[in-house]
């Protein structure tokens, strides 16, 4: 039983690079929206979440993007969403992370065509301006139902007062999605540099 | 047929490409920032203030604080009653959160301003005042239209 859950776990989780740049990302894209979160849609979820399927595949599609929303939710719920009542966080939540969720599954439908080439980094880009627009209209429903409906606005009012942090949005997706990516596909194809390479002499040594 | 590119040429052609599309974005955006108010004297200005189960009046008055939210702030110093407020960058302007101890969520309802009864568009930092203008706050579910 053991080994087949090691073994299950071994094919979720990939071998140990793999792993490490899943911890990574989920670090990188806490990280920055924690640092970024006075500047709304300035975040970077999206970017790990679209990297982590196009790249990493496997489980990581899924927990990238849900091990950081579980570190930066709370953060936001003390912050920015503190004016608002438990069922329109939770509410807002759910749109936030299954709108999450979709961006991975995008980026892991992309992960064949995804390898170390300018080609893919600009593939990357490319999907993520549509995958942008598509997100933060899916949470602008997520709005509408339980912000803007009870105060008597309408979808249409909705989408008005979302274009200018769209246009943000599209600008941090333009970013980090070249940053994110080039950085972790350079890892993925050509590994961590080791330790044993910086410790190695440089020259042959005359004593032998 | 067309050459291939080698993998350098691709890779500066999608930096360029991708500094321009950056660039553009970013100064439309700022383009689009509603524009500062030029400080200016105005005469005549009111402010009323509706919390639901308290009011405030305030005015008429002659003062160089010629915004929405630079009146609120007057009358904030001047009456002795609180005033909170978040400072947005996108878009740009000021979001009330809080006016005396009443505050932005409870029961569904939000500070709302208006400008001789029109619902402005922009931040209350971001609204000029003219002479006799009166600015209403009103703590409501409501939202928009004329008052």
């Amino acid at each position: 039983m053991t080994a087949r859950w090691r073994a299950a776990l071994d094919g979720g989780l990939g071998d140990r690079k793999t792993r490490m740049l899943g911890l990574l990302l989920i670090g990188l894209g806490a990280l920055g929206t924690i640092v970024m979160r006075d500047d709304a849609n300035f975040e970077t979820v999206f970017v790990a979440s679209l990297v982590a399927g196009s790249v990493l595949g496997r489980w990581w599609t899924v927990i990238v993007p849900m091990a950081i929303l579980g570190i930066v939710e709370p953060v936001l719920w003390g912050g920015p969403y503190a004016i608002y009542s438990s069922h329109v966080i939770l509410g807002l939540t759910f749109f936030i992370v299954t709108g999450f969720l979709f961006v991975g599954i995008v980026g892991r439908r992309l992960k064949p065509r995804v390898v170390f080439r300018v080609k893919s980094i600009a593939l990357l880009t490319t999907v993520s301006i549509p995958m942008t627009i598509a997100y933060d209209l899916w949470t602008d429903v997520g709005e509408y139902a339980f912000i803007a409906s009870p105060m008597g606005l309408t979808f249409w009012n909705v989408l008005e007062a979302q274009v200018p942090f769209t246009l943000y949005h599209l600008l941090s997706s333009l970013i980090f999605v070249p940053l994110f990516g080039t950085g972790i596909l350079m890892l993925h194809a050509l590994g961590w540099p080791h330790a044993e390479e910086e410790t190695a002499p440089a020259e042959p040594s005359d004593e032998s | 047929m067309v050459p291939r590119m080698s993998e350098r040429l691709q890779a500066i052609v999608f930096v360029v490409v991708l500094a321009v599309a950056i660039s553009g974005l970013y100064a439309y955006i700022q383009l689009s920032q509603p524009p500062p108010v030029t400080a200016s004297g105005v005469e005549q200005v009111s402010l009323f203030i509706d919390g639901g189960t308290w009011t405030i009046s305030y005015g008429p008055v002659e003062t160089s604080n010629n915004t929405a939210y630079s009146l609120l702030l007057e009358a904030s110093t001047r009456l002795g009653f609180p005033v909170q407020a978040v400072q947005y960058s996108i878009p740009n302007g000021v979001f009330v959160t809080s006016i005396n101890g009443t505050t932005n969520g409870q029961d569904g309802r939000y500070w709302q301003f208006w400008v001789d009864g029109t619902y402005p568009q922009v931040g209350a930092d971001h609204v000029a005042l003219a002479d006799g203008d009166t600015v209403t706050w009103r703590f409501t579910s409501d939202q928009g239209g004329t008052l």
